[in-house]
């Protein structure tokens, strides 16, 4: 797997059409396991897409009693083995970015999986290949190091100058799932 | 404690030497000085014992891992908590019956894998024991006269029953019912695991279907062997059991390493509504930003003392921690970071402010000076950076 996913909240519209496909996909038991939500109800309407960032030493892992979050070959963080998740609750609240979902009636925790059978092959996952704003999208390492020049170039536009200390504050979400010998 | 366990190569072979020392010690004492033993069940005798050491050490690797040890502790420590008794035996109660005797978490997961579930686990639960109990020789039957067997368990003789009554029948055919449960079991898994995609999608060969395969050996030969003796005079009795005997090994070694690990895990499942609700299902710690109740002190402590043990830093500038916060507002915050929106002064926690500076209303008005410049910290490094050059420049 050589791909990554790229995030820009802000060209989210809320349509939600990544969490109707995210149901479709298979294994997910027809429930999402991503996010749309508002940054801020009360100030504008603007929504943001959120996934699973795929973590390389992932915290949810780590706090996981029953040892029942397994990561693949490829790097992707798989939701709990059901057989071992013992339902309580850790990974939902270890995780930093509040991913894990818990489903309480069957007892086991799900996540994002980045569609473990569809990005195996290389093969956009659900949310990124229904995202009709390009909010979320599944590309080349090299393609994103391009969005990403881009964008700093934008923010110049913009009139925000990033600094040496500040710099990253500038550069849109970017996560995935990449072997370090392609890319 | 610590002296013994110094005199040991490490804790793990100080458990395994405890575990075989009393498994014979109760060998000893349940067959009278082993003048009982059934030298028939050697090989399943040494097999078990390596069982029982690829389990003690496979539990105590679980249980030395940071968050199995937290939850692990807390759960002993409330388990002897006065105030907690009844609390605790209704907790250990329900599990008990709902989560291991009936299984219901696997019946919502849909009926047919309740029922293969079901099938597998009692099955083996059955077979397990009766094969522990006769090998380690905890339980044997004697002939006290031709027409009586007498159950002798630890030595003691329990209940006498007559040698072809129905409670003597269901004893001889205990294995064969537990192997007859495993194989509709094991079958119903294998035919799902064949047929539904949505399994395929993370199902591993050597973890998900091995397991299958080597109940599916076992059984089949166990079953065989009665075949061969009720119905065929025991034609291939001595190589049908040679082979059940290889095949119950296998698993008894694989048992420890493989999937069938869960079931001495599950146990934990206890500790979740012992430890981790204050009350029981219900949230009581609130979300430091938006004061919706979504766990509980308890967890929330050891969450963080988890990921502080493994090195975590998730703390943020003003003292919290990311786990302080609700999943939403987590979310919130990363989204709010990453798109440069968080609220610049003031209440961290209160509305955003969406006027970014940039795009200023009037000519009288300049852009804020945080704008153009770095934060004084940002600064100070920058500086800092320059007197101490690195060397290799
Ligand atoms: S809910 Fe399940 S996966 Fe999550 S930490 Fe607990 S046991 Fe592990
Ligand atoms: S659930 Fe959270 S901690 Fe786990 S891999 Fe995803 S982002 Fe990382």
């Amino acid at each position: 797997m050589n791909k990554i996913m790229y995030l820009e909240f802000e060209r989210c519209i809320g349509c939600r059409a990544c969490q109707a496909a995210c149901r479709e996909c298979g294994d997910h038991d027809a429930k999402e396991r991503n996010y749309v939500e508002y940054v801020d109800f009360t100030e504008s309407r603007q929504t943001f897409p959120m996934l699973c960032m795929q973590c390389k030493d992932p915290a949810c892992a780590r706090v996981c009693p029953a040892n029942a979050i397994q990561i693949t070959e490829e790097g992707v963080v798989l939701s709990a083995m059901e057989e071992k998740c013992i339902g309580c609750r850790n990974c939902t609240f270890g995780c930093p970015f509040g991913i894990p979902k818990f489903d309480f009636e069957k007892n086991k925790m799900y996540k994002c999986d980045m569609c473990y059978d569809r990005t195996r092959e290389d093969i956009a996952p659900m949310c990124a290949s229904v995202c009709p704003s390009d909010a979320i999208r599944f590309i080349d390492f090299d393609e994103m190091q391009q969005l990403r020049r881009r964008r700093t170039q934008m923010n110049l536009v913009e009139g925000k100058k990033p600094q040496e200390g500040n710099k990253w504050d500038y550069v849109p979400e970017f996560f995935g799932v990449y072997t370090d010998s392609q890319s | 404690m610590f002296k013994l366990e110094k005199s040991f190569y490490s804790k793990t072979s100080m458990y395994s030497f405890f575990t075989i020392l009393i498994l014979f010690l109760s060998m000893w004492v349940s067959t009278a000085q082993f003048l009982h033993i059934d030298m028939a069940l050697l090989g399943y005798m040494i097999g078990s014992a390596v069982f029982a050491i690829g389990l003690v050490i496979r539990m105590s690797f679980w249980l030395f891992r940071t968050a199995t040890n937290k939850i692990a502790t807390r759960s002993v420590k409330n388990m002897f908590a006065k105030e907690r008794l009844k609390r605790n035996a209704k907790s250990l109660g329900i599990t008990l019956i709902d989560n291991i005797l009936l299984q219901k978490f696997i019946f919502k997961r849909g009926l047919y894998r309740g029922i293969q579930h079901i099938m597998i686990s009692w099955g083996c639960i059955i077979s397990f024991a009766f094969t522990f109990g006769l090998t380690f020789g905890w339980f044997r039957f004697d002939l006290v006269d031709p027409e009586t067997y007498q159950m002798v368990a630890f030595n003691i003789p329990l209940i006498s029953m007559a040698a072809n009554g129905w409670i003597a029948e269901i004893f001889y055919n205990m294995l064969n019912i537990g192997a007859v449960m495993v194989l509709i079991g094991v079958s119903m898994a294998m035919y799902r695991r064949f047929k539904d995609y949505d399994v395929k999608v993370t199902q591993r060969f050597e973890f998900d279907l091995l397991p299958l395969y080597i109940l599916l050996a076992v059984t089949v030969t166990g079953l065989a062997l009665t075949v061969s003796y009720k119905f065929l005079d025991g034609w291939m009795h001595p190589y049908i059991s040679l082979i059940h005997q290889i095949t119950v090994i296998i698993m008894l070694m694989y048992f420890p390493f493989g999937k069938l690990f869960h079931v001495p895990i599950r146990p934990l499942a206890t500790a979740v509504p012992m430890s981790y609700q204050e009350t029981l299902m219900v949230d009581t710690k609130t979300c430091k930003s938006c004061a919706q109740p979504y766990s509980n002190d308890d967890q929330i402590a050891d969450v963080q003392a988890i990921l502080k043990a493994q090195s975590f830093d998730l703390q943020l500038a003003d003292g919290t921690y990311l786990s302080d916060y609700c999943p939403s507002c987590r979310r919130r915050m990363r989204a709010l970071k990453q798109m440069n929106m968080e609220a610049p002064q003031g209440n961290p926690y209160g509305p955003v402010n969406t006027n970014n500076g940039i795009h200023i209303s009037g000519f009288g008005k300049k852009r804020s000076d945080e704008y153009f410049g770095i934060d004084e910290d940002i600064k100070k490094d920058l500086k800092e950076e320059k007197d101490h050059e690195p060397i290799s420049r």
